[in-house]
């Protein structure tokens, strides 16, 4: 009986020493994370009226806020094409989330929401289901005004949906407010 | 033919004196072996109303003086056999013969426990789940059966992951010890469950405070040993089968225990439980991804004789739970979102499928044992234990991440301990012991998502010598002390934001290793000296009272995730930072405890108080704003708390007096057998808990609550049980007031400022459970029928961290199967 239990207790050991992990320790980038979102605005009629709305935080959920940089202006009662993107810049080379988005389109949804009832914002592309993404927009412009315009990227949200952020449930991956000046 | 006589001279003798209130009667007999009638010398009869030990002469005689009429409950035990109770009334003078199964084989187990409020022979607070209460468990958690003990309650995440709570406190507070290892399943997070399938215990122990000291010093908050069945040294196989089915989350659990054991010593012994359950419901609602998947095996081998004996045990436990899916949210807009709907913001139909987010968990142990009893000494005990404790968890996530965890992280421990007891002398017994303890913790590098806990490697060592001292009949002295010396040593990437941010990079620039990108390796490296001291004197009342005070301090170093916790908590959307100066916590309880047994009722009261000075919390420091949006942060502090609180509870049976022979039992040969008619139990617990230094509440205390249980015993017909319970939880309305104000867009796009109220507690609720049990074949098999939350009522539970997201479960009826064999 001794033996045995001298076995069981070499294998056990013997187990536990293969176990054993002095892997040197490696970093991780966040792969998900997104740092930056772009929103870029081409009025239809002026392709070098261009508006870049752009929000930066490169440490993620690190303590530093988000760095906010408007270059361009938007014109009043013009139409634009809009684009958003959104990036991963913690890692290099940075990552282009925006097709995970596009990929995974019916479980994503982006939400514009502007103070300004002057402008009115259109989806114009669409998921497999054929409810509306957001990636691809057009901003219709109305009168000179200052407002806040809210672009809001959910994960699995209620599709389709009433276009409202109460009604569209979900998780909130991005949110960020720019202030929006229409000249 | 002689015990006849006496009999007969005893009826007639009890028909005269019926009436006679004098406290002089005399209770004799003689104890016998159950198999080959010998007279068994030195056989212990514990009367639990006297609270006092009689002990039988060379011919087996024993004599118990100057009683009272009444109802008295007598536990018979001696070295070689099991525990026998028996209930007599004693109205005359009565000669009663007791016979004893003769095959338990160990010293250690001849502790006469008569009640649930054992230990008798010790100074602290403790309280026993007996094997019964685990039984109507089978199908529940380890956390649920706990909640049954006044003073203990549960910190839930859904209704798959309960955690004890004892006076207060819990995590890395309290410890649990599995059948003698101390178990290491990384139970320093709040959503992290003891990995313990609960059908291995035979019985539980709870001990509120610090002073089993056998098991470490640092539990503050208290210890839980989890013992399993006795082993028994005689050809026997025995066992049960527990089938168990529950219409809410449309499921159950199936569980069997073999034992096999051998006149030689030799035992085998192997519980296996299997547990599949799907989407719970609340009244109103599917709890969408809350349905659990568990498998659990037990395993034991072992030689056992008096004198020396050895095992080798394996325990495996796996589980997958599906968290709440409503309860996953982006950011505090969502969280906002959902209080105010009240609703779950996700509902899907009824499913038996677990969606992420989940959590899997595998948990492996391994011990080995061996013990040596020396003549006029004592025994000397020698263990190893290996436990591996994997813990994933999945999160929504996209594109080529989806279904990848995010948390994956090996924890291997191992431990060796050597144990001596001295038993030698006849008033003191000796404990002393030292162990050794190593841990790993390895996160895996894959998951894409930064590591919640870091690397380290954590080494632990430490001795304790403890006496207890029984001076007289009346007094039990113990006393104990215990050493630790801890040391961890971790190497963690943080963003170099936030390193600066916390000032570490001034603080602790000898932990930097290299810069790579925007993050910073450190190598912390801590070390903390663990002192525990515990010393209580208890005394027995003649007039069957006992008061016991017993008070402990002990030290607490800071665990992994209050040191170096560092990011975004997905179900609360907030920022949890870890600290990198904690201290030691250091703790000061005093346990009072009034136990009585006057007639027909049984109390325990348990008032408390206990100071810990730098007690480690989570307190709200600000806010910080991401790409995804707002978020407070948490950061853990050290402030001093004083909670106090008392808990109490009581039993009062209704006895009815019935002649042996109705009863068709012979084995006494009784004249009246007492039977139990009707039992009520009760037990209430209230705790306070408050910052001392801000004079703030503490936060997660549970609320007041009071647990009353009414058993009618035999109802209509004979072994058929009605049951009638309900559980009062009163309004928290002590707590930090942890709302902040947030910016929030509307559905018109402008920045709302919002309170979100996470602070506030829910309503008080109550809830009503009923129930059948009808035992048959001899009582080797039952049945029991039971409703949970029989009026199916909407509430939501202040220590359950989904009240956020939706209502607690509603009614449930359950049907359990148990066959001993």
């Amino acid at each position: 009986m001794k033996n045995s239990i001298q076995i069981l207790a070499a294998v056990a050991l013997l187990s536990i020493a293969s176990c054993s992990d002095d892997d040197d320790v490696t970093i991780i980038n966040e792969e998900e994370l997104i740092t930056t979102v772009e929103l870029e605005l081409t009025n239809q009629a002026d392709a070098t009226n261009v508006a870049l709305f752009k929000s930066v935080d490169s440490d993620g959920d690190g303590p530093n806020a988000p760095v906010i940089t408007i270059t361009g202006a938007v014109n009043a009662n013009a139409t634009y094409d809009g684009t958003v993107r959104f990036l991963n810049e913690s890692i290099a080379p940075s990552e282009n989330i925006t097709e995970e988005v596009i990929e995974e389109a019916d479980e994503h949804e982006v939400f514009y929401i502007s103070t300004l009832s002057d402008v009115s914002i259109a989806k114009i592309d669409v998921d497999s289901n054929g409810n509306p993404l957001g990636v691809q927009t057009t901003f219709q412009t109305g009168a000179i005004g200052t407002g806040v315009l809210n672009v809001v990227l959910r994960h699995e949200p209620t599709k389709p949906n009433d276009n409202t952020l109460s009604g569209a449930g979900g998780e909130s991956d991005v949110e960020v407010a720019f202030t929006f000046e229409v000249e | 033919m002689f015990t006849k006589q006496l009999v007969a001279m005893a009826l007639f003798i009890s028909f005269c004196y019926t009436n006679a209130q004098d406290c002089d009667l005399v209770l004799k007999g003689k104890i016998v072996d159950f198999h080959d009638s010998q007279p068994l010398e030195l056989a212990q009869i514990y009367v639990v109303q006297l609270q006092k030990t009689y002990t039988s002469t060379g011919d087996g005689s024993y004599l118990i003086p100057d009683l009272c009429p009444g109802i008295y409950e007598l536990s018979v035990s001696h070295f070689d056999c099991e525990i026998k109770k028996v209930s007599i009334e004693i109205v005359a003078n009565k000669t009663l013969n007791i016979a004893l199964e003769h095959h338990v084989n160990d010293l250690e187990q001849v502790k006469v426990i008569a009640d649930v409020h054992d230990n008798h022979a010790s100074t602290q607070s403790s309280t026993r789940i007996n094997k019964e209460t685990i039984q109507t468990y089978s199908g529940a958690t380890l956390g649920d059966a706990l909640s049954t003990v006044a003073g203990v309650s549960s910190l839930k995440t859904g209704n798959s992951v309960v955690k004890p709570i004892v006076h207060g406190l819990y995590g890395s507070r309290v410890a649990i010890v599995n059948d003698g290892l101390r178990q290491q399943d990384q139970e320093w997070g709040i959503e992290h469950a003891p990995n313990i399938d609960v059908n291995t215990a035979s019985s539980i122990q709870v001990i509120k405070g610090a002073s089993a000291l056998r098991y470490g010093g640092d539990a503050i908050g208290g210890t839980i040993l989890i013992e399993p069945s006795r082993i028994i040294s005689k050809d026997t196989l025995n066992g049960h089968v527990i089938l168990q089915g529950q219409t809410n989350g449309r499921g159950g659990t199936a569980t069997t225990t073999v034992n096999n054991y051998r006149q030689s010593g030799w035992y085998q012994q192997a519980t296996l439980t299997y547990k599949k359950l799907g989407d719970y419901d609340a009244p109103n609602y599917v709890l969408s991804n809350t349905g659990s998947e568990t498998a659990a095996a037990n395993l034991a081998l072992g030689f056992k004789k008096f004198e020396y004996g050895a095992s080798l045990k394996y325990s495996f436990y796996n589980t997958e739970i599906g968290i709440l899916r409503a309860s996953h949210i982006g950011n505090a807009s969502d969280l906002v979102r959902s209080i105010n709907s009240g609703e779950p913001t996700v509902i899907n139909d009824f499913t038996h499928d677990i969606d992420v987010p989940k959590q899997e968990v595998a948990h492996h142990g391994i011990q080995l044992n061996a013990y040596k009893r020396f003549t006029g000494l004592g025994k000397l005990s020698l263990d190893y234990s290996f436990q591996f404790n994997n813990r994933k968890e999945f999160d929504i996530r996209r594109g080529d991440n989806a279904g990848r965890a995010s948390l994956d992280i090996d924890l291997q421990t191992q431990n060796v301990s050597l144990y001596g007891l001295i038993d030698r002398f006849e008033k003191t017994t000796y404990e002393v012991g030292i162990n050794y303890m190593n841990q790993v913790n390895s996160p895996d590098s894959s998951t894409g998502v930064r590591r919640l806990i870091p690397d380290y490697n954590a080494n632990k060592a430490g001795a304790f010598a403890s006496v207890t001292h029984l001076p007289s009949e009346n007094w039990i002295l113990d006393a104990g002390l215990r050493y630790d010396y801890y040391k961890i040593d971790a190497d963690k990437f943080y963003l170099q934001s936030r390193w600066e941010d916390l000032g570490y990079d001034q603080q602790f620039p000898e932990f930097e290793v290299n810069e790579q990108g925007n993050q910073i390796l450190t190598n912390p490296q801590f070390d903390y000296n663990l002192f525990a001291f515990t010393a209580g004197a208890k005394y027995l009342f003649d007039d069957h009272y006992d008061l016991a005070i017993n008070l402990s301090t002990a030290n607490r170093a800071p665990n992994p995730s209050e040191l170096f916790s560092d990011g975004l908590h997905h179900a609360l959307a907030t920022i949890e930072l870890g600290r990198l100066d904690l201290k030691k916590e250091q703790s000061f309880k005093i346990n009072t405890t009034l136990h009585g047994n006057v007639g027909k009722l049984d109390f325990e009261i348990n008032p408390y108080i206990n100071l810990i000075n730098d007690y480690v919390q989570l307190v709200p420091t600000g806010l910080e704003t991401t790409t995804r949006g707002a978020f407070p942060v948490y950061q853990y502090e050290q402030i001093d708390a004083r909670l106090y609180g008392i808990d109490a509870s009581a039993t009062y049976d209704f006895w009815i007096k019935k002649r042996s022979t109705e009863m068709n039992t012979t084995s006494n040969e009784l004249v009246y057998n007492a039977v139990k008619l009707i039992s009520f139990n009760t037990n209430f617990s209230y705790i306070h808990g408050t910052d001392s230094n801000s004079d703030v509440p503490l936060i997660d205390m549970p609320p007041a609550q009071w647990q009353n249980q009414l058993t009618w015993h035999d109802a209509l017909v004979k072994n058929l049980d009605f049951k009638l319970s309900n559980q009062l939880v009163f309004q928290q309305n002590r707590f930090p007031d942890n709302n902040y104000e947030v910016s929030i867009p509307n559905d018109q796009g402008e920045l709302i400022t919002s309170t979100v109220d996470i602070s506030s507690t829910p309503d008080s609720y109550n809830l009503w459970n009923a129930g059948l049990s009808y035992a048959f074949a001899k009582a080797n098999t039952k049945i029991n029928l039971t409703v949970n939350n029989l009026f199916n009522t909407k509430y939501r539970n202040y220590l359950n961290r989904q009240r956020f997201y939706a209502d607690d479960v509603g009614r449930d009826i359950q049907l359990q199967i148990l066959y001993n064999f």
